[in-house]
């Protein structure tokens, strides 16, 4: 199960420990190495170099999704009492001055599960029952709203070249041009719902992650999708590594307590070739590529985060939420790891000077 | 707050036609002194805004969900929705759906037996079915009015004051036809003792079939519904590949008509009880206690559905004995 000579290696290790109130529902980096982190109690927290600041007390709706601007100059976070809230980040040395609440959206009583900014410009997707929203930081205003229709909004998902924006529900995916937000979207159709989904970092992929337990994988401007089945449960999370040399990234999915990685043949009609891997003891409810390399994180309800060499074998485990962990993200460069657990553990992990080399 | 030591989150169905009381006795459920904490999904449409207002002045917490209409897109909304509510596992005991009054409450109930989640999360309490005494006879024709009492472990015969005794013992003898598995009560203004409606366990496997001897014994009446149950009861050992075959294939063929089937069989070979539920094509089952000692080994099933040919299933289950 562990691989020869790498058991007991230290990729990782542990850099900082702390706690909010319940479940951590999120967390997110910015690009100069800012943490957010926000519960189910409703906290919205800031980490920088070992101190916490708290944006948002514990009030009495869950925040559930949270996201920095790709320039790191805006935190936006949403949740169950309908609001959206963006805060303007400062370049101050001390975290108690990094952030200014600059707007707070009111939606009345639908909940915001997904937001999304724009790989390049300052504009924020979030989901809104059957619509996607669209806010533009520039002007502080509401640019369009996108009408999914089929259903609620499971996921959202930019084109990480900008151009497009993915939104997947029931029926499959529609994918709106940001080039003309009244052009009737594409629509990806599957016979069940997609509730996940994600573009492959050079934006020519794009994949889904259905209920009826498959995989579906599309180039995208191609109609000859690739579809992935044999899962034991509805796949619960995507993420597409950084190109081979051949040019095209691996995909790991999630289901249940199994992860599968997909390589993608050298002829496209040979389709795609999976790897499971398994050590999980539980359900896997993060799963997210290395920004460099392929080394794969996996965080999951057993109280492991298991970090996949190669994304193949067994590098390192880490430890730390009793319950199970929730949520994991990678920074921008890949040296340091933040993990939320379900008991309000919030971890973070810097690379180890001893464990270089590792993917 | 500590939590349970059985972690599961026991789940009510609410349906009912819209002026049922299906509101009413949810504003009962949430401002009963029942020492539980609810939590409530409920539909936007219907008599939302006024849920919204009792239930936050109960201090409760209510969930909307996304969904008008029910068809296959409920699943992941629903399943998005609890696992939401899930991250909040200690603030709440017990879930209520409240489905449209236009629903067919099989969407709901099949995303509990199929979804890998929801089944280690989420045990499926019971489906509570609120009719009009009075207006369901305007209704009859709906196959949506079947279904909610086909598919229901309690049904609430409400307002009773606005019909005759005559009437309500018609209807009640008509809705005995469609649901003999069901409790009814006969209720004004959705009242009811709240032991009735939450931690029923119909679903419970291991309480599967407190099926009602007197339903057993009863002797076949005639009925115009399509919408109809009827038990099969009959001695001996059932041969357990002929039975796999004649189950699997009825699914198959008739899945779509049969709502709810429940049943304990005496399989050959085994000292355990085989005790199995069923939603249209869904099967649920698993060996139950041993047969106690000069206990009758017996197979009893519940059949509810549209359009069943009752004789054709007592022969077809006659032939997997033994």
């Amino acid at each position: 199960m562990f691989g020869v000579g790498t058991k007991g290696k230290v990729l990782f290790q542990q850099q900082w420990q702390g706690s909010l109130s319940e479940y951590v529902t999120a967390v997110a980096w910015s690009p100069d190495g800012l943490l957010a982190a926000s519960s189910a109690a409703g906290e919205v927290v800031l980490w920088q170099d070992g101190n916490l600041l708290n944006l948002l007390p514990a009030g009495l709706a869950s925040i559930d999704c949270l996201a920095f601007s790709a320039d790191g100059k805006f935190l936006a976070a949403g949740g169950q009492n309908g609001q959206v809230r963006v805060w303007e980040v400062l370049s101050n040395n001390l975290v108690e001055d990094r952030a200014n609440l600059i707007v707070t959206l009111d939606n009345a009583a639908k909940w915001i599960d997904k937001l999304s900014w724009h790989p390049t410009c300052n504009q924020l997707a979030f989901s809104l029952g059957r619509y996607v929203q669209i806010w533009d930081a520039n002007i502080q205003t509401v640019i369009t709203t996108l009408p999914f229709a089929n259903s609620s909004v499971l996921d959202l998902a930019w084109q990480p070249n900008g151009t497009n924006i993915a939104i997947a529900g029931d029926g499959g995916i529609k994918v709106w041009s940001t080039q003309d937000w009244d052009d009737d979207p594409y629509l990806i159709e599957m016979p069940s719902a997609s509730i996940v989904t994600a573009w492959s970092g050079d934006s020519k992929y794009i994949a889904s992650g259905n209920l009826d337990n498959t995989i579906t994988v599309l180039e995208y401007g191609s109609s000859h999708p690739w579809v992935m089945r044999g899962f034991p449960g509805k796949i619960s999370n995507l993420t597409w590594s950084q190109p081979l040399l051949n040019n095209t990234p691996l995909l790991a999915a999630s289901s249940v307590e199994g992860i599968a990685v997909w390589k993608k043949a050298v002829k496209d009609e040979d389709g795609w070739n999976a790897n499971i891997l398994t050590v999980h003891d539980g359900r896997i409810k993060a799963l997210e590529f290395h920004p460099r390399s392929l080394l794969l994180a996996s965080a999951a309800d057993d109280g492991w985060l298991v970090l996949w060499t190669t994304a193949k074998q067994v590098g390192q485990i880490l430890e730390g939420a009793r319950d199970g962990f929730a949520c994991l993200a990678w920074d921008q460069e890949g040296k340091q790891l933040a993990a939320g657990g379900q008991d309000g553990e919030l971890i973070i992990w810097s690379e180890s000077k001893r464990g270089k080399g590792f993917g | 707050m500590v939590a349970t030591t059985n972690n599961t989150v026991p789940v009510t169905v609410l349906t009912g036609y819209l002026g049922a009381g299906k509101t009413t006795l949810l504003n009962r459920i949430l401002t009963h002194e029942h020492g539980k904490k609810v939590a409530v999904i409920v539909n936007e449409f219907g008599e939302v805004g006024i849920d919204n207002q009792l239930v936050i002045d109960a201090d409760e917490e209510i969930f909307e969900m996304n969904n008008g209409c029910i068809c296959c897109t409920v699943r992941g909304d629903l399943i998005r929705i609890i696992s939401n509510l899930m991250k909040r596992r200690h603030k709440f005991d017990h879930l209520v759906i409240e489905t449209t009054g236009l629903a067919d409450p099989a969407p709901v109930i099949q995303t509990f037996f199929v979804d890998e989640d929801m089944k280690d999360k989420i045990a499926l309490d019971a489906v509570v079915t609120v009719v009009d005494a009075k207006h369901i006879q305007q209704h009859w024709d709906a196959d949506e009015a079947q279904e909610q009492i086909a598919f229901a472990d309690v049904i609430l015969l409400n307002k009773t004051d606005l019909v005759s005794p005559e009437e309500l013992a018609d209807l009640e003898s008509k809705i005995q036809g469609m649901n003999k598995m069901a409790k009814i009560y006969r209720t004004q203004n959705s009242e009811l003792s709240m032991d009735a409606l939450l931690g029923v366990q119909a679903f419970d496997l291991d309480r599967a079939l407190e099926i009602d001897p007197e339903f057993l014994n009863e002797d076949a009446h005639e009925h115009d519904e399509t919408v109809k149950s009827f038990a099969i009861v009959e001695s001996g050992e059932l041969d357990g590949q002929k039975l796999n075959n004649w189950l699997s294939n009825l699914l198959q063929t008739k899945g779509v008509d049969i709502f709810r089937m429940k049943g304990i069989l005496n399989i050959a070979g085994e000292d355990e009880r085989f005790v199995f539920q069923g939603v249209h094509m869904l099967l649920d089952g698993k060996p139950d206690r041993p047969w106690k000692k000069g206990e009758t080994r017996k197979n009893e099933l519940v059949f509810i559905g549209r359009n069943l040919d009752e004789a054709q299933l007592r022969e077809d289950f006659k032939q997997c004995l033994v």
